[in-house]
């Protein structure tokens, strides 16, 4: 019961990965990460409930209070980045490259 | 079952919102469709017994960061002509999932072959909002203050990022 839950997750994170490394607009990159901590999240919870202990529900709660940071700062970041390139290409955003 | 026949639809449909996600050239279709991934996961949550998380999902996640994202998203007014180009999207994709099926198949592995868990009867407050606060309140009081802290820097951050009122840009 619970192996099928955490293989929903790793599909989810799969899924996530493959959208941060073969897209290259930088909004769809960004939930594309949003979706690994969701999927972090899921197998938090699942695990909670296989050991019947809350702590899983706390770490979950954790994510998704630093996710809201992120989502914060990362959309500061890019409306920035906007501003200055007129771009949303992640490859047009290579200012630390040197 | 009932709650197996719930789990199918909720994986289906967290599974086809994800794939949404990943697949839609327009970023605003790629929220829609992480929207429904979103709500799906709410009730998985909410059959994995997990009440205050299955709340705060819906309520925090598909509700304030995705409205965020969206609104960000047309605050930004991004056309056809904006998005870029991505002529080998499909090539790409088929080279991620190449490179990223045998760590999905490890994991899978990995997580099959945790020890057996038959579907138990959770205790009567498992999940709900007392116990996750108590829990919360004592054991991660630390973690949560750290949290609080965090939360004030990327307003902060945000506010200073965003705005830059005094620079002439």
């Amino acid at each position: 019961m619970i192996q099928s839950y955490l293989t929903v997750s790793v599909i989810l994170f799969c899924l996530g990965i493959v959208g941060v490394i073969s897209r290259r607009n930088v909004f769809t990159v960004f939930m594309s990460i949003e979706l690994m901590l969701n999927a972090a999240n899921l197998s938090f919870v699942a695990l909670a409930r296989l050991h019947e202990s809350m702590d899983g529900h706390v770490l979950a709660l954790m994510v998704m209070a630093v996710a809201a940071a992120e989502a914060a700062l990362a959309l500061a970041v890019v409306i920035l980045l906007h501003k200055h390139k007129g771009k949303l290409d992640t490859n047009v955003f290579s200012l630390l490259k040197g | 079952m009932f709650a197996d026949g719930l789990f199918i639809l909720f994986t289906v449909f967290a599974v086809v919102g994800a794939a949404g996600l990943v697949l839609f050239k327009h970023p605003m279709n790629g929220a829609m469709s992480f929207v429904v991934t979103l709500i799906a996961l709410a009730g998985l949550y909410a059959l994995l017994n997990a009440k205050l998380i299955f709340a705060i999902q819906l309520i925090v996640y598909a509700g304030a960061i995705m409205s965020l994202i969206i609104f960000i998203i047309m605050f930004l007014n991004i056309q056809e002509e904006d998005l870029p180009a991505e002529e080998g999207r499909f090539k790409y994709l088929i080279g991620g999932v190449i490179v990223v099926a045998p760590v999905g198949m490890l994991l899978t592995k990995a997580v099959n072959s945790l020890p057996g868990s038959e579907a138990t009867i959770a205790g009567a407050g498992f999940g709900g909002v007392k116990e996750v606060g108590v829990k919360l309140f004592t054991e991660w009081l630390l973690p949560f203050e750290i949290v609080s802290i965090l939360l004030l820097v990327s307003l902060v951050g945000a506010v200073v990022l965003a705005g830059k009122r005094g620079t002439n840009k």
